[in-house]
């Protein structure tokens, strides 16, 4: 188990009911992580949609997690 | 010398000029005022001014103190003729020295025009045939006084000249920025919520050319966020609406309204008619759109979204390492499943502190003003103040050429247009009407309607779209709809069309 900090933005952070929250996950992936969260929270977009950025730069979702990464799951966002 | 002055004596504008003298003026405009020969048809043969000196001097001192700090000049200053005054004889002198010529001319004639109507001075008329009357010029001006520009904004004058001196003293910009601002253009893609800001200020500062284009009309419901517009405006054209307004902001722009939605049909002739896009609409399928013209006109572009208390802003730049709309969002996901700002609701310093980023970064892109970062996805919460830059790069497997299925060309049309749902239904078209029902609540749906299918329940399967059948898809203003009609045409649905701008069209064509 690793502890990884998450932050949610906009529609994701809105079903999260939380902006940014730490985790201690088993879990290798930056996609096995959102899949993971996703059985705890009610979100409602395909990973497909989203984008992952790992300690501030765009990530794979098959990129290797380390312990205390920052994550954050981006949704793509259209209002204006 | 007092800002306002009687005098019994001849009054001498070379002195009065003199004392106007100041290194930072640039220039000079005065005002005489002359005892002419004749009055209302009657022959004058000369003049006595009388004044309530205490009172007038006052008032006077105001004007001249107003006409200042409303014209940003240096100097000013008026002088008024009391006692007995034949013809030919100086009345009334204004002088006012500044920077620029335009504001001198138009503080000049403020004070003049507001001397004549609010500062108490009477004037006796000797007539050639003997007689003699009092004017009391307060009360001769207020019946037909020459007064047309003394309540207009500053500047209103047509020689008023744009001072970008705060801007040009800043060593990147200069004279040379200034010039390159002049013969910059810039396509605005939508003047709502995001584009207001980014027209105020690039209008403001001196862009050479602006294009607006957005098919929308100004509602009620778009104030709160957008206070280019006023009361007055709602029902107008948004491009036609901005471009009036900010005709009045800086007369050196030319804005080209262009009172017409994005399609695939007019985006690639409109970008390449400028040298910069700032793309400011509300919804994924223009984004698309725009991002996809610019990729392929090779012109740099300023994206911005904004959900709630949040944003994103994106720079693209022709560049091999910079990334497009596409490159970070290889799914183009669709309209609905995140919410605009009619879903999910927004405060409007939120697309405004956006706008005012995208402008910035816009100038930055006329000026060559790069701050050495790579391309970045920035993301604000406007709540917590947090700013996060995501480094972004050039997806190798983005072809950075349009190949999305919205962008083949479409057999059938996707989009319909109606005079009225009637006449879509007389059409044998069957009426879908996917607003939220919190919009049906506020504008129920027509009596003609065979279903309402909420889009929010579509998206997340609490309803299911009938899959026989010819469709015509209704929202509010045509972009939820055309965005689901593609979606459900790309799953072989060939019979379902969009109703063109929605509801607002057809309410708009029926006003018409």
């Amino acid at each position: 188990m690793i502890d990884v900090h998450v932050q949610y933005f906009a529609v994701l952070r809105e079903r999260a009911g939380l902006s940014r929250e730490t985790v201690a996950t088993a879990a290798a992936t930056a996609a096995e992580l959102y899949e993971e969260l996703a059985t705890r929270h009610p979100f409602n977009l395909p990973r497909s949609m989203l984008r992952v950025a790992i300690n501030d730069e765009f990530a794979d979702w098959s990129r290797q997690l380390g312990t205390g990464d920052r994550i954050v799951f981006i949704p793509p966002v259209a209002g204006g | 010398m007092r800002a306002f002055a009687f005098s019994s004596e001849p009054l001498d504008p070379q002195r009065h000029r003199a004392e106007l003298a100041d290194p930072a003026s640039g220039g000079y405009a005065s005002f005489e005022g002359w005892v002419r020969d004749h009055n209302e048809g009657r022959r004058v043969e000369r003049l006595e001014y009388e004044a309530f000196e205490a009172l007038a001097i006052k008032e006077g001192e105001r004007i001249v103190a107003d006409a200042v700090a409303r014209f940003g000049v240096s100097r000013a200053a008026c002088v008024h003729r009391v006692g007995s005054l034949g013809i030919g004889d100086l009345a009334v002198w204004v002088g006012v020295s500044s920077a620029h010529r335009g504001e001198a001319f138009a503080a000049c004639r403020y004070i003049i025009d507001e001397v004549k109507h609010r500062v108490p001075i009477w004037k006796k008329e000797h007539y050639t045939d003997g007689d003699s009357g009092w004017v009391n010029c307060e009360r001769c001006a207020a019946a037909a006084h020459d007064h047309d520009h003394a309540h207009l904004p500053v500047g209103s004058g047509r020689d008023f000249e744009h001072d970008y001196s705060r801007q040009v003293a800043l060593p990147e910009v200069g004279a040379a920025g200034q010039a390159k601002l002049a013969a910059a253009s810039v396509l605005v893609v939508g003047a709502g919520g995001l584009g207001v800001p980014v027209l105020q200020y690039l209008v403001a500062a001196g862009v050479g050319r602006i294009g607006i284009l957005d098919g929308d009309h100004v509602e009620a419901s778009n104030l709160h966020r957008q206070p280019l517009y006023g009361i007055a405006d709602i029902g107008r054209a948004k491009a036609e609406a901005a471009a009036e307004r900010l005709a009045a902001l800086n007369r050196d722009a030319q804005v080209d309204a262009i009172a017409a939605h994005a399609t695939r049909e007019n985006i690639d002739e409109l970008v390449a008619g400028y040298d910069l896009v700032v793309e400011c609409t509300d919804n994924f399928r223009a984004k698309f759109l725009v991002n996809d013209a610019v990729v392929r006109a090779g012109t740099p572009a300023v994206f911005a979204s904004v959900h709630q208390y949040e944003g994103q802003l994106q720079v693209y730049r022709p560049e091999p390492a910079w990334p497009c709309l596409r490159c970070l969002w290889p799914a183009a996901p669709r309209d609905g499943l995140v919410g605009n700002c009619a879903e999910a609701g927004v405060l409007g310093p939120v697309p405004a502190t956006l706008g005012a980023m995208q402008a910035m970064q816009a100038l930055q892109l006329i000026l060559g003003l790069h701050a050495g970062s790579g391309p970045v996805l920035v993301m604000v919460d406007l709540l917590t103040l947090e700013t996060r830059r995501v480094s972004a790069r050039r997806d190798p497997d983005c072809s950075h050429v349009p190949g999305a299925a919205a962008d083949a060309p479409d057999a059938a049309p996707i989009e319909l247009e109606f005079g009225t749902l009637a006449a879509a239904v007389e059409a044998g078209l069957e009426l879908v009407d996917i607003r939220e029902a919190w919009e049906c609540d506020l504008d129920p749906p027509s009596a003609s309607t065979l279903l309402h299918l909420p889009l929010s329940d579509l998206v997340n399967g609490r309803a299911q779209f009938p899959a026989q059948g010819r469709y015509l898809v209704i929202c509010a203003h045509g972009v939820r709809s055309l965005s689901l009609t593609e979606h459900l045409r790309s799953l072989g649905q060939p019979e379902v069309y969009s109703l063109r701008g929605g509801l607002a069209a057809l309410r708009c064509r029926g006003a018409q």
